[in-house]
């Protein structure tokens, strides 16, 4: 027999044996910045679920809006929903990370500044400025407005969708340096120490999951900022041109990687809650550690599925991203969604209402990968492709998983502070509506792809209005299930602010998470300021007359000089930083550091424009000035990153190098 | 033209079908089973033995449907030798086809661009059924191979969203009957 009530600091809401591996209370820091963000998350939600109502409503004639209008509420609903999803899952994963992992707040009070510019940027684009290119911004649509749309909101967008880029970017960094620092090192973090036999005691999963995710993130980011900074070159100089098949993939990496890190963002805040309610702690085991490489490699590979159809794209790319889509689904399956249901298969699972919607959302996320695994065989997708089945999958695994997951965990937080749960009358009709509304919205979406409805419609196709309407009863079926849930935790809230006063605070092992002792930096052997002096030295190859003359051939060419330039000043700004005597002077100045690191590669491609390095050939002194400053940001560059660690330092400046070369492969217009 | 489901989209959204209701089912089974009180050692003993099972039978799936997959892709091989090239071209929010009609059965390379932004070219065929579709991409051009038996008008709609009219940029292409 269970004991029934629970042992001192672990609310009775939760599991009787969860007080075993469960500190007894966040810090108020921790449920602040959490609660900001859920809850910031949740309402863009709720606001970005409107739209997609009325827009369902228009598809099924019920209402009246013009396809102009659409195609804004179209964009903004994108672009806001991603963002939404973001930001709330990246709450719920600084909740539960920071137990361990000590992430710094201000860090995310300053990625929340940049992401609620950039969606303030993203909303003023959109509805006041007519922009309608949709979330995804495939160039050249954004210039090709169709007189819809101005320069201004075109800017304004893409500076929008940058600075929530660059917000999620600056989380991610904290994440690895913090994350690193705490678990020795990058391997120790990702558990590959633990899974050769090095380390006794495994990192937690939340900390692996985090890390994975932060360097995808990273790394997707940096295409995003690279092909921004192009589009944003190209509303100030219409010279700047751009290859279309290298910027469609620039896009997708970027868009897919963000949209899909979302769901990995969630698991691993699933890896500390469902335990709570399941009563069994969740272990990281060498299985685990094995499959999250896995993920690691194909949540990176995977995008390229969305090219299938662009038949220029080389065969064999396609062939690998067939194999790497299907392969991305083992882990999911085979490791953390089993693993869950192992956790809750005869557990005495405590049903409540947060814990019924983490058990559902696994659903979600299986039904909906199940529907976009069938898209990614490219025979399939051949009569698939671009159908409203891609959104019908989607918004399987982001309604039904990620948009359940964001209310979860808000009821977690309200249940932990109330200790106490709604009635199950009340779950039951929460969470019924929504997974009636969920599936039949999905459902008609599904019915309507296999069609051959496309996407993306206005105007819907003559006989197939009934799958619009049937959709939106659904859509608003879901949104009164939503409606429900924000009407059950209010009573929540309620409790968990009167008793403020009295909430339990955080027990003896609920320190905070110890700091790294000293500063280390990313060169810190011999060895290593050998081979970082060697890079320098190799780049200065990019100032000699044989590259600058070569460079001529084409802008992108050029660029690519330009990113030379900019590697030997990382290079050297690596070196210097690292050298102990300067870094001593430099001293402990992270958030510079991190400003430096992403101000200095964003300022070099915004100038590499045709207007200004074109005027300048006349002037060799100018010209040569005009370089030298390509090199200077990169000192800057390099210099930043010394401040952010061995691991982070490193990774910062060499997607920094990235970012200006992918710069180059897309942007092609222009001189030489 | 009004829609009509083709063949291997019933097959795909049955089989879709299939197996969201089996996930369905075992997750409300496991769901109605988590208030009870097994042992970790049994579930581990069961679930561990069961996920081997559960992996190998995925991987062999994988296989077997991506092998299968492999042998056929919709990309073109070769030179269009004894294909007639048809041009296709789109804008906003257009499409031209040159020549606009080949007769039934004719064996014919479309060949794709776009002169501004990208477009998406889905071909229906006279029944109204998505035969397929392959982008279209300024400075790029993707071909696409089809054999074209059933005469009638073949209805193109834009399947890569473009701008304002893209609900609206139809283009049709005729097969007429030898």
């Amino acid at each position: 027999m269970e004991a029934t009530t629970a042992p001192v600091g672990i609310p009775a809401v939760l599991h009787p044996r969860a007080a075993e591996f469960t500190r007894a209370g966040a810090r108020a820091l921790e449920r602040r910045i959490g609660l900001l963000y859920l809850g910031t998350g949740v309402a863009l939600v709720a606001a970005m679920g409107v739209l997609g109502v009325l827009m369902r409503l228009d598809q099924a004639t019920v209402v009246g809006i013009s396809q102009a209008w659409f195609y804004r509420l179209m964009t903004l609903h994108g672009a806001g929903m991603l963002t939404g999803l973001l930001v709330a899952m990246m709450g719920a994963l600084w909740y539960v990370l920071r137990e361990t992992v000590p992430l710094r707040a201000g860090r995310m009070l300053a990625a929340y500044a940049l992401i609620a510019a950039g969606a303030l940027a993203v909303v003023v684009a959109t509805l006041p400025g007519g922009f309608a290119g949709g979330w995804t911004f495939l160039p050249p649509l954004p210039f090709y407005p169709a007189g819809q749309w101005s320069t201004w909101s075109e800017a304004a967008f893409l500076a929008g969708m940058g600075a929530v880029g660059l917000g999620f970017g600056v989380f991610c960094v904290d994440v690895v340096e913090q994350a690193t620092a705490r678990h020795g090192g990058l391997a120790g973090t990702l558990g590959l120490r633990f899974l050769l036999g090095r380390d006794a005691e495994p990192p937690p999963p939340q900390a692996v999951a985090a890390t994975v995710v932060a360097i995808d993130g990273l790394a997707a980011a940096s295409a995003g900022m690279a092909i921004l900074a192009g589009l944003l070159c190209r509303t100030y100089d219409a010279g700047v041109a751009f290859d279309a098949l290298v910027a469609k993939n620039l896009v997708y990496f970027f868009g897919h990687t963000a949209a899909n890190l979302v769901i990995y963002l969630a698991a691993g805040a699933l890896y500390v809650l469902v335990p709570r309610y399941a009563g069994r702690p969740y272990a990281t085991t060498k299985v685990f550690v094995a499959g999250w490489m896995g993920s690691f490699a194909f949540i990176l590979t995977a995008y390229s599925h969305h090219l299938y159809m662009d038949f220029v794209q080389p065969e064999w790319a396609q062939v690998t991203s067939s194999i790497v889509s299907y392969a991305a689904l083992l882990p999911v399956a085979v490791i953390t969604i089993y693993s869950m249901t192992m956790l809750v298969w005869g557990s005495r699972y405590r049903w409540t209402l947060a814990s019924t919607l983490l058990y559902v959302g696994f659903a979600g996320w299986a039904i909906g990968g199940v529907g976009a695994v069938i898209d990614s065989v490219i025979p399939f997708n051949f009569r698939l492709h671009n159908t409203v089945w891609v959104v019908a999958h989607f918004h399987t695994y982001l309604m039904l998983a990620v948009v359940v997951w964001a209310l979860a965990f808000l009821a977690h937080l309200l249940e932990w502070d109330s200790d106490r749960t709604v009635s199950a009358r009340s779950r039951a009709a929460t969470v019924g509506l929504l997974l009636a509304g969920g599936y039949g919205l999905t459902g008609t979406w599904f019915l309507a792809g296999a069609l051959g409805v496309p996407r993306r419609y206005a105007l819907q196709p003559a006989g197939t209005s009934g799958y619009s309407l049937a959709g939106s009863v659904f859509a608003l079926v879901f949104a009164l299930g939503f409606l429900l849930f924000l009407i059950q935790v209010a009573p929540l809230a309620r409790t968990a602010w009167e008793r403020r006063g009295e909430r339990r605070g955080p027990g003896p092992e609920a320190a905070e998470p110890a700091r790294p002792a000293e500063r280390r930096v990313p060169l810190e052997t011999g060895l290593q300021l050998a081979v970082g002096t060697a890079v320098a030295v190799v780049a200065v190859a990019a100032f000699t007359p044989q590259v600058r003359d070569a460079a001529e051939a084409g802008a992108g060419w050029h660029h690519l000089a330009h990113s030379g330039q900019f590697l030997l000043g990382g290079a050297l700004g690596l070196v210097l930083g690292s050298l102990p005597a300067v870094s001593r002077r430099l001293g402990d100045r992270s958030s510079l550091g991190l400003s430096a690191v992403l101000a200095a590669p964003a300022a070099m491609m915004l100038v590499m424009i045709p207007r200004v390095y074109e005027s300048l050939e006349a002037h060799p002194a100018e010209h040569a000035l005009f370089h030298a400053g390509m090199a200077a940001l990169g000192l800057v560059a390099g210099l930043g990153a010394t401040r952010l660690g061995p691991v982070a330092g490193r990774l910062t400046l060499a997607l920094a190098v990235a970012m200006t070369v992918l710069y180059a492969a897309a942007v092609t217009g222009g001189g030489g | 033209m009004s829609l009509h489901y083709g063949e291997p989209q019933v097959a795909l959204g049955a089989v879709f079908a299939a197996i969201a209701l089996a996930l369905g089912v075992a997750f409300a089974v496991i769901g109605l089973q988590a208030g009870t009180d097994v042992s970790v050692e049994r579930v581990h003993r069961i679930g561990y033995r069961l996920r081997s099972r559960w992996l190998a039978f995925l991987v062999v799936v994988g296989v077997l449907v991506l092998g299968i997959s492999f042998f056929a892709l919709p990309y073109p091989s070769g030179a269009s030798g004894e294909r007639t090239v048809v041009q296709v071209a789109s804008g906003q929010f257009f499409w031209t086809f040159t020549p606009p009609s080949v007769p039934a059965g004719t064996r014919v390379r479309f060949d794709v661009t776009s002169v501004d932004v990208n477009h998406g070219l889905g071909l229906y065929d006279p029944h109204g059924r998505l035969v397929g579709s392959v982008q279209a991409m300024p400075g790029y051009h993707n071909r696409l191979d089809l054999t074209l038996d059933d005469p009638g008008r073949y209805v193109v709609r834009c399947f890569e969203y473009c701008g304002l009219n893209h609900a609206t940029m139809f283009g049709s292409f005729r097969v007429t009957p030898r």
